[in-house]
Order: structure tokens, then sequence, then C-alpha cells
């Protein structure tokens, strides 16, 4: 239970070693480093942060960088130190438990009264007991230090993350009814006990519980442990909120995708798609009367033995594209076939990522865009660099977030800003649920301003109750639309994203 | 109250929140307390058993005394169970208001002192724990640690109900049984305006 604990606290000192040797007082800040890591190795329990002061004293004069060596050290020996953890009072609370006690309290004594039995004005005198017992309290505000280790802070999608909360009642006051619930980031789910536990703790114990969440895309920050306490009774009830910063960043490897059919536009480079130019290339576009200067290997030669004219065979020129991967990451995109199933958000990033890797080793210049209240943009580029920023982008933009962000979307706006930024030979992949009419309203719109448009849609659309069926119908009724407007339209459910891709590309034409 | 713990968010909004499970919606909801699915919001097993043996206590201490009494305190413990497997302080009330009534009839057919007093803690100990067990089936849920935390409510509640029992019995035997009820309950109210004053 222990282990996770003391690693972080190891670690963490190391990192203030390091932190020092580069705050670049070599010598003494290094000799304070070492003390205070044998201070917490010790585990001496409440002056590891003063010996480590101690430390840094000795060093002398280096006053700065050995103040904050110390400092550091003292957070490295948090465990141990007396440090509490910052808190926010939110509110104070009666729970109106002992209500109707003093009332019954005195029923019993007035029948006793009444009917001249002792033994019920005795009894009637133990509910007065409790009535005083639940006026007699005050919630108590908790003094805790809390620290909060995760076993891996760069998982990968799906692993399993061990957290473990150590909680220690650093105040002067005992606390009789003490319950914590961590603020677990909302984009995670957890797998493995409640992250929540209720306790007792007087001063100088301390409770630790352990929880394990699934690790998903994105960065995600723990939100303020919230401590509710009680008195004795549990007549008022106070909670407060504690400070207690974790994170974890969650970067997915980008998968190779299969091949993606994109459509006419593109830019004058070189490149693998193909156009309705003719010119040197692979495939047989028409053929022409021959003029001067044709280069031999294209002349048609068995025309010329046929017929006698000399033609020249046009090939169609394979140029490359500039591609915008346009995510819908507005708040009605957040849809799944059911409550534990990924979104189609998630759905769209990850085919989003597959897309982009194909599409960069294809030659393609590449951007990413989000549909959303929040600004993302990368501009098209190439390399290996730009694909590592990609990769970055659709891993951690907030735009791209598991969770919906809060604020509105204005699609004119947005609009407006989107069409700005776009290149004009740029194409758009626009990957959306398509559960409202607004994303194929925009495809229909970006496609018209002359960037064509390939709509893929994830579908998360079940058919169990009417009105599932009815949302089925309509996002049905949305590609056809959009179909017939001559927008590319590829829909993937259950099977995999390139497999949806090679059965659609059987049937699409040039 | 009761039904804040897991509240079933449906998407609001048209058709699309009709046919699609919408699971980040009801995780970014901002009260920290209600956010876990995956919480289990009944009481905690241990208070529930905790409350049955307080209340089977105060039955039996009082069907020692007075059996009209002492079934009307098992009704109250079996309002207690119900009112835990139901997450409901109103039920709970109920089963102690019953057996509030249930002591009252037992010291109206004249049960000795000692059996009352008994009853009388052991039923406002197990209407605390029990009430106390749903207010953490809502906060913390039925999985998480808890059996200290209850362990230390019951037995604060318990020494409560212990010292002020000892108190009264103790000073009834130092003024003599002869003393009318009035002066007793004289005595009482006495007591109360010392305390009220005291505070």
């Amino acid at each position: 239970m222990s282990d996770p604990g003391d690693a972080a606290v190891a670690s963490e000192s190391d990192a203030a070693t390091l932190d020092e040797a580069e705050a670049g007082a070599p010598e003494r800040s290094e000799r304070a480093g070492p003390n205070a890591a044998d201070a917490d190795a010790t585990g001496t329990e409440s002056d590891a942060a003063e010996s480590a002061g101690d430390a840094a004293e000795r060093a002398g004069d280096a006053a700065e960088s050995a103040g904050d060596a110390a400092e550091r050290a003292g957070d490295a020996a948090e465990r141990a130190s007396e440090t509490p953890t910052d808190r926010e009072r939110r509110r104070e609370v009666a729970t109106d438990r002992w209500l109707g006690i003093a009332g019954a309290a005195l029923a019993l004594v007035g029948l006793g009264v009444l009917v001249r039995q002792p033994s019920l004005v005795l009894s009637g005198a133990v509910g007065v007991g409790y009535a005083v017992y639940a006026r007699a309290g005050d919630a108590p505000t908790p003094t805790l230090s809390v620290t909060r280790s995760v076993s891996d802070e760069a998982p990968a999608p799906g692993d399993e993350v061990r957290v473990t909360v150590r909680a220690e009642n650093v105040g002067e006051t005992a606390l009789p009814d003490l319950r914590l619930v961590d603020g677990v980031p909302p984009g995670l789910a957890v797998v493995d006990g409640p992250a929540r536990v209720a306790t007792a703790l007087r001063p100088g114990t301390a409770v630790t519980f352990e929880y394990t969440v699934r690790a998903a895309r994105g960065d995600h920050e723990w939100e303020p442990l919230t401590a509710v306490t009680r008195d004795a009774a549990g007549a008022r009830e106070r909670t407060t909120v504690l400070d207690a910063p974790t994170a974890i960043a969650c970067t997915p490897e980008l998968s190779a995708g299969g091949d993606l059919p994109l459509r006419g536009l593109t830019t004058v480079h070189h490149g693998r798609v193909p156009t309705d130019v003719g010119g040197a290339g692979v495939e047989f576009h028409a053929t022409r009367e021959y003029r001067r200067g044709d280069p031999l290997k294209r002349i048609d030669w068995n025309r010329r033995a046929r017929t006698g004219e000399l033609s020249t065979v046009e090939l169609r020129e394979e140029r490359s594209a500039t591609v915008v991967l346009l995510v819908d990451a507005r708040e009605s995109a957040y849809v799944a076939a059911d409550p534990d199933a990924e979104t189609a958000v998630e759905a769209s990033v990850a085919a989003a990522g597959q897309a982009f890797s194909a599409l960069l080793d294809g030659g393609d210049r590449v951007g990413i865009a989000a549909l959303s209240p929040l600004d993302c943009w990368l501009p098209p580029g190439s390399g290996t660099v730009h694909a590592a920023r990609g990769r970055e982008t659709l891993a951690t933009d907030p735009a791209l977030a598991p969770t919906p962000s809060d604020e509105r979307f204005y699609r004119s706006l947005w609009l407006r800003r989107f069409r700005r930024r776009l290149p004009a030979d740029a194409q758009v992949l626009f990957f959306t649920p398509l559960v409202d009419d607004t994303a194929a309203t925009l495809a229909r719109r970006i496609d018209a301003h002359g960037h064509l448009v390939t709509v893929l849609s994830p579908d998360s659309t079940t058919t169990e109750t009417a009105g599932q069926r009815l949302t089925t119908f309509e996002r049905r009724q949305r590609l056809r639309s959009l179909r017939s407007a001559g927008i590319r339209a590829l829909e993937w459910g259950d099977d995999s994203f390139p497999v949806a891709v090679a059965a659609a590309t059987r049937r699409w034409s040039r | 109250m009761s039904g804040e713990g897991s509240g079933s968010k449906v998407a609001g909004d048209d058709s699309a929140g009709g046919a699609t499970g919408d699971r980040s919606r009801a995780a970014t909801s901002d009260d920290a307390l209600v956010d876990f699915h995956e919480t289990d919001a009944r009481p905690p097993t241990v208070a529930v058993v905790a409350s049955l043996a307080a209340a089977g206590a105060a039955a039996t201490a009082a069907l020692v005394a007075s059996p009209t009494g002492g079934a009307l305190l098992g009704v109250a413990a079996l309002g207690f169970l119900a009112g835990s497997l139901r997450s409901s302080t109103r039920v709970l009330g109920w089963g102690a208001a019953v057996g509030v009534v249930g002591l009252a009839l037992a010291g109206y057919r004249g049960a000795p002192a000692e059996a009352l007093l008994v009853a009388a803690v052991g039923l406002a100990v197990a209407w605390d724990v029990a009430d106390h067990g749903v207010g953490l089936g809502e906060q913390v849920g039925r999985g998480a640690r808890v059996r200290r935390n209850v362990a230390v409510h019951a037995g604060a509640s318990l020494l409560v109900g212990a010292l002020a029992a000892a108190l009264v019995y103790g000073v009834s035997l130092a003024v003599g049984g002869g003393q009318p009820v009035a002066a007793l309950a004289l005595l009482l109210a006495g007591g109360i305006a010392l305390i009220s004053a005291l505070r």
C-alpha cells in the first residue's frame, strides 16, 4: 500500500536534486540535496523538512539556491511534513438529523408526569441528553495534508492507473467524521474501488485509500479533493475542498491507417492523388494528336501501325493534396451507442489520427481543425516535426478533449474563421457523427466554397427504441442528402475505419 | 436528498439525445459528490448491521418489561431495516416514531426504569447509526471503506446514551424512590435550564 507513495516521494526528491544542479550552485546545493534525500529516506516523522532546512543552512552563503533546495526537499518530504494542503471552505449546513428529538423526549417526560411513571421521565431524560449532544458540537474545519500519487503519469490509452491518496490530519482538532471524495478528472473512468473513503482521524493520524482509473486520451488534471466533516453527533456538516494537484497525460500513438482516397482538389506539387490532368503518370488518361516534342515512349505505336497517324498517350498526373482534418467536437457530437461505449468524438479522433499518418506518409500536407467552441487549428504541413505536432494536437488539445467544454458554439463565427484560415487548395475530411443538421449544413457550405469535402461519419446510433430508430433514420437521411449533393460520405460502425474506407473506396468514382 | 446520488441523467435535447447514451454530460456535473455512476449509494452493511443489533437489544429489553411495547420496538427495528434498504431517512424517522410510542406504551404499562433506559438508548443508537449509514451511502457509497467512521459514530452515540442514562438513573436513586414524579420532572427541567445557561 505504501510502495507507490514511497516511489513517488523518491522520484520527487530526485527531481529536486536535478533541479538544483541546474540551478547552478553545484557543490553546496548538491550537499543539500543528498542530505534532504537522506532525511526523507530515514523516514523521520515530522522534521524531515527541518533537517533539510538545517542542511541548507549549513550550506552557507548560497542562500537563495539553498533556500530553494530546502523548499523542494520540504515538498519531497511532504509525507512526513506538517504542511497542510491549501483549502477552501465551501459551506457549513445543519443536517437537521436530530430534529424532533427534544420534542419526543419532552413528550415522554410529560406522559410520565401524567401517568405517574418515573421510568418514563427517566427515559425522556435520556432523550434530552441526546438533544444536548446534538447541539453541543460544531463541524470542524479539517486541516489535512493531502498527497496523491499515480502509478504512471504518462499511460497509454486503456492502461489502468493506480491512484493512491493519503490524507493526514495535521491540525489540532480530531475529526470524528471525515468523508473524502477525490476529484477524479471527468474524462477518466474509475474501474476499481470508489475514489472515496469515510473515516475518523485523530490529530497526527492518516488515512490512505486507493482506486484505479482507466486512462483515456488527453491531458487529465485532478480536481480538488472534497472533504466533508461532521461533528460527532452529525448535526452540522462542513464541506471543504483541498487542492492537491495531480495530472496525467495520455498520448496515443498514431496508428498507420490504410490508403485514404482523396478528392480531386490538389496542389501543383507532385504527389499521389491522381488528377484529371493529362501528362506524365502511371494510369491511362486519354490520347491526343501528336505534337512536336512529345516523348517517343508516349507515342501510341499500335495506333500508328493501324492507321498511320501519330498520336500521344496522356497519363493521369499525380499530385499532392492539402488536406484539413476537421473533427466535430461540439457538445452534440459527444454521443455513444451506450453509456460505456466510446463517444463519437473518440472514434473521430482515432480515425483522424489514422488519416493523419496515412496522408503524411503519402506526401500530402495535412492540417487539423476542430468544430468546437474552443479554438483548435494546426495549419497544413508535412515532415516529422509536423507529425509530432499533429499527434500532440489530436491527443491533448482541449477542443478535442474526451468531455465536452461548457462554452457556446457559434456556427457562423466559426465558419468565417475557418474559411479565413483554410488554404485555397485545401480539401476537407470532415469527421462527424452527423447527429444534427448543423454538421450536414456545414459540410455542404464548406463544399460550396470550393473546398471539396469528404464526410467520414462514425455510426453511434442504435435501434432499440422508437426514438433511437428515428435518430438512425434521420442520420441516414442526412447521409443520403449529402451524397446526392455530390459530397462523398463514408460511415463506419462496428468495423474498423480502414476496413470501411477500403469497402467504400471500391464504389467511389473520382 | 435521497435521489441525488444515482440520478440517471438523460441527454437533454432533441432526437440526438434520445438515441444515444451520454456519459460525458453526466460526468461533467460540477457537484463533486454526485458524479460517480459506479458508486453504490446504498448504506454500508456495517452500519445496517450495527443499527439492527442496537434495535434488537432495545426490543429485547422492552419485551422483558412489556410485550406490546417490545413488539412496537420490533416494528421500529423492521422500519430501520426497510429505511436502510431503501436509503430513505423518512422511513427511518417513522421507525423511530413507532419506537418512541413503544417506549411510551411500555412505560405506561409500568416497565421498570432499567429496562426502559436500555430500550431508549438502544432505540436512539439504532436510529442514529441507520441514519448515519444512509448519509454515508449517499456521500461515499457502499463500496468505500467506512468501518472506522461507523464505529466511531456508533461508539460516540452509545457513550452519550449510556452517560445520560447512568446520570439520570444515579440521580433518581440518589433522591430516593419515594419522591413524586413531578419532582423528577422539575429536577430534569432544572438540569436543562442549568445546561442551557452554561452554554
